[in-house]
């Protein structure tokens, strides 16, 4: 493994999908890589890196709200290799496709990205609720940058409270 | 389901994972068919927290995301931040590191094989285990000055040093503990009691393994040669030499074998840090007011458990705009719930701590039958003893 | 003093409990049953179920989904009953004040008689403050 190889991986995955569909690619270090995918293409490209490039594992699934729009970051790995893909969802229609058919173990990281940011994987086989608590109300995500920590408390306890009110 | 089948519940508190968990049991007579997992009782909101507070102060937060894998959380935060940051630490800082990453993974080892002697009623084995474990426990509090949580790893290096005169004493601790841990190999090879409970029991093959992304020992057991430290280097661990530990058992036996081995590669890695630490500096100065430059960065590290991953993104404040951390027993979760199926009520307890979920807690069971419409509580240590009278006959 | 009071302070049957900790302070307890620490030879046993139970030691920030849980095992035993709660995270929530999950201090919930802190205490602060308990009990 090298950052020649590396490279040559990523400038693989452009020419293959089209550039206006995978842009910003960097490879910053040894065992590193970065790339934006486009949300039409992007189970394509996870098909493309398991069977001709071994990406057989993922490590997480990581959902960040930056201000204009819903991040959803799918750490890979093959063998030390770890490329990491980030696909851009549109606030207004938070969904992404589900990929527990190509790689099964991912199923409790989409959930987990349902719970806490909102982001809908179609296609999961059982998108229950994970980590909240079962009557925390529905539509409210701990991780959008909309919630703070004194109004989920006056949302879902109905006053504030904390050292800071008193 | 059939008129057979009936579910059971177990948890929340259990022969652990790391959060106290439900689980529910679909069960025909006495074989498991299906596992749902049900988690979220430890959810303390850990990522939103760390987003109002600045690097020096989520420090402490990610000490305490787990307590037994605590230093390690610390080591991938800090090479996250640092790597984010483009903060280059001094070799000295490095070696220490390594120190401590090491001995908390005897400590976690030999504390799991008391648990899983606990689980399947050996409790002598249990009481010689942590006895021993106390030996390596002394080593850490004499450097650090506490026995859990050591706040050694800070942003930018380490915080104490490491005196040359100690190294005698040390290296003869380590000697103690290799010669300790050896006896244990020995036991858990050649003991019938053991054996009988752990060959054959939560088998998982290495295609099922892969399919399903485990991490840590439970992937190494296998057959998946997965250890970062040896596929991935970080620090230091492409200069030091030592084995990459795996076996193809699969089942509960192989967890015991690779854990116990690791502990031995352990005690030579801290050995030889001891033998080859330079001297220099032990940290770059950082303040918690300094802002960091805009970028993003992915620390995977092997946590006693598993490979660990931190993920955090800068916007240039003193504080992260996102910090993303993912323990390695939620990624084993899915393979978890093959292991079980198929297998026997008796052997839950043990197949549920083969994988080193944190820890050992108690529990209550429910049994609802639901053709008779009768209810009986059963409480873990029922369940244990049900086990061992059930494997008696 | 009555027979009673002598037979339950001399042999206080423990359950240990994990409200949502990050298990430091679990290890420690589990520790403080060792033969190094021995919380045996003050007659204390941990034991599976609550009905069994005098005394329950209770870790952890409570997250909001363990709440229920608490409540429910402390109603199941028997009187007289002694809560004591270890760790700063069971007193006041510790390092995870102001997370939006965490409901802060054991005491909120269910009524505690001792507090031991500690992040994570260790063992022998543990027993210390056991014993504590019991001669206020009237050992």
């Amino acid at each position: 493994m090298s950052i020649e190889n590396q490279t040559k991986v990523v400038k693989e995955l452009v020419n293959v999908f089209g550039e206006e569909n995978v842009t910003d690619t960097k490879v910053p270090r040894l065992y590193r890589a970065f790339a934006t995918v486009k949300r039409e293409v992007f189970r394509d490209v996870v098909k493309y890196l398991k069977e001709k490039h071994g990406f057989v594992h993922i490590v997480t699934i990581s959902g960040v709200d930056m201000k204009d729009r819903y991040e959803v970051v799918y750490h890979l790995r093959s063998e030390g290799f770890n490329m990491n893909l980030k696909v851009p969802v549109p606030k207004d229609d938070p969904k992404v496709p589900s990929i527990t058919d190509i790689l099964n173990g991912a199923v409790l990281y989409e959930r987990e990205v349902n719970d806490l940011l909102g982001v809908y994987p179609e296609g999961h086989p059982d998108p229950k609720r994970l980590i909240l608590d079962y009557d925390w109300p529905e539509g409210v995500h701990p991780l959008r940058k909309e919630w703070d920590i004194q109004t989920l408390r006056q949302k879902v306890d109905g006053q504030k409270w904390g050292k800071d009110v008193e | 389901m059939s008129d057979r089948q009936f579910v059971i519940p177990i948890g929340p508190q259990h022969p652990a994972l790391k959060e106290p968990t439900s689980f529910y049991f679909t069960v025909d007579g006495e074989v498991v068919v299906d596992v749902e997992p049900r988690i979220g009782y430890n959810h303390r909101g850990i990522e939103k927290a760390m987003e109002v507070r600045n690097y020096i102060q989520n420090l402490y937060i990610t000490e305490r995301v787990c307590g037994i894998c605590s230093n390690a959380h610390q080591t991938a935060y800090t090479g996250a931040v640092e790597e984010a940051g483009g903060i280059e630490i001094p070799e000295r800082a490095k070696y220490i590191r390594v120190l401590f990453h090491e001995l908390e993974r005897i400590h976690s080892h030999l504390l799991w094989v008391g648990v899983a002697a606990h689980e399947i009623g050996f409790d002598t084995m249990f009481y010689y285990v942590w006895r021993d474990r106390e030996l390596v426990m002394d080593l850490l509090e004499e450097i650090s000055g506490n026995r859990v949580n050591y706040a050694i790893p800070t942003v930018g290096g380490v915080r104490r040093d490491i005196s040359k005169d100690n190294f005698p004493r040390w290296h003869k601790v380590l000697d103690a503990l290799a010669e300790r841990t050896n006896y244990y190999i020995k036991v858990a090879s050649t003991e019938q009691t053991i054996l009988d409970r752990a060959i054959g029991v939560g088998y998982l093959s290495k295609e099922d393994m892969i399919r399903l992304s485990g991490v840590g020992p439970n992937a190494r057991c296998s057959g998946v040669p997965c250890d970062t430290r040896k596929t991935a280097p970080y620090l230091l661990y492409d200069e030091i030499p030592f084995e990459h530990i795996y076996v193809d058992n699969g089942d509960v036996l192989g967890q015991v074998l690779v854990r116990v081995l690791e502990t031995l590669e352990a005690v030579k890695i801290c050995k030889w840090v001891l033998d080859n630490i330079p001297e220099g500096e032990i940290a770059v100065k950082f303040n918690p007011m300094q802002k960091l430059p805009e970028g993003e960065a992915v620390y995977i590290v092997e946590a006693q458990r598993g490979e660990l991953i931190h993920y955090t993104i800068s916007d240039g404040r003193n504080m992260p705009y996102r910090h993303k951390i993912r323990a390695p027993t939620l990624g084993n979760i899915p393979s978890l719930v093959e292991r079980l199926k198929g297998g026997y009520i008796a052997d839950i307890p043990i197949t549920l701590a083969g994988i080193d979920p944190c820890f050992s807690c108690t529990d209550r069971m429910v049994f609802y039958d639901e053709g008779k419409d009768r209810s009986w509580v059963w409480d873990e240590e029922q369940l244990r003893r049900y086990g061992l009278e059930w494997y008696k006959k | 003093m009555s027979i009673l009071t002598w037979a339950r302070t001399r042999s206080p049957w423990l359950i240990h409990f994990n409200a949502g900790a990050c298990n430091a302070c679990d290890i420690e307890v589990l520790a403080a049953l060792t033969p190094r620490f021995d919380v045996e030879r003050f007659g204390g046993v941990l034991k599976g179920t609550p009905r069994h139970a005098d005394v329950m030691v209770v870790s952890g920030s409570v997250p909001r989904k363990v709440r229920e849980r608490l409540k429910r095992i402390y109603e199941q035993m028997p009187e007289p009953k002694f809560v004591v709660a270890v760790g700063s995270c069971a007193i006041s929530g510790g390092v995870f004040q102001d997370c939006y999950n965490v409901m802060e201090g054991v005491d909120k919930i269910i009524p505690v008689n001792a507090f031991i802190p500690g992040c994570p205490p260790k063992p022998e602060a543990i027993l210390d403050g056991v014993v504590k308990l019991l001669v206020s009990a009237g050992y």
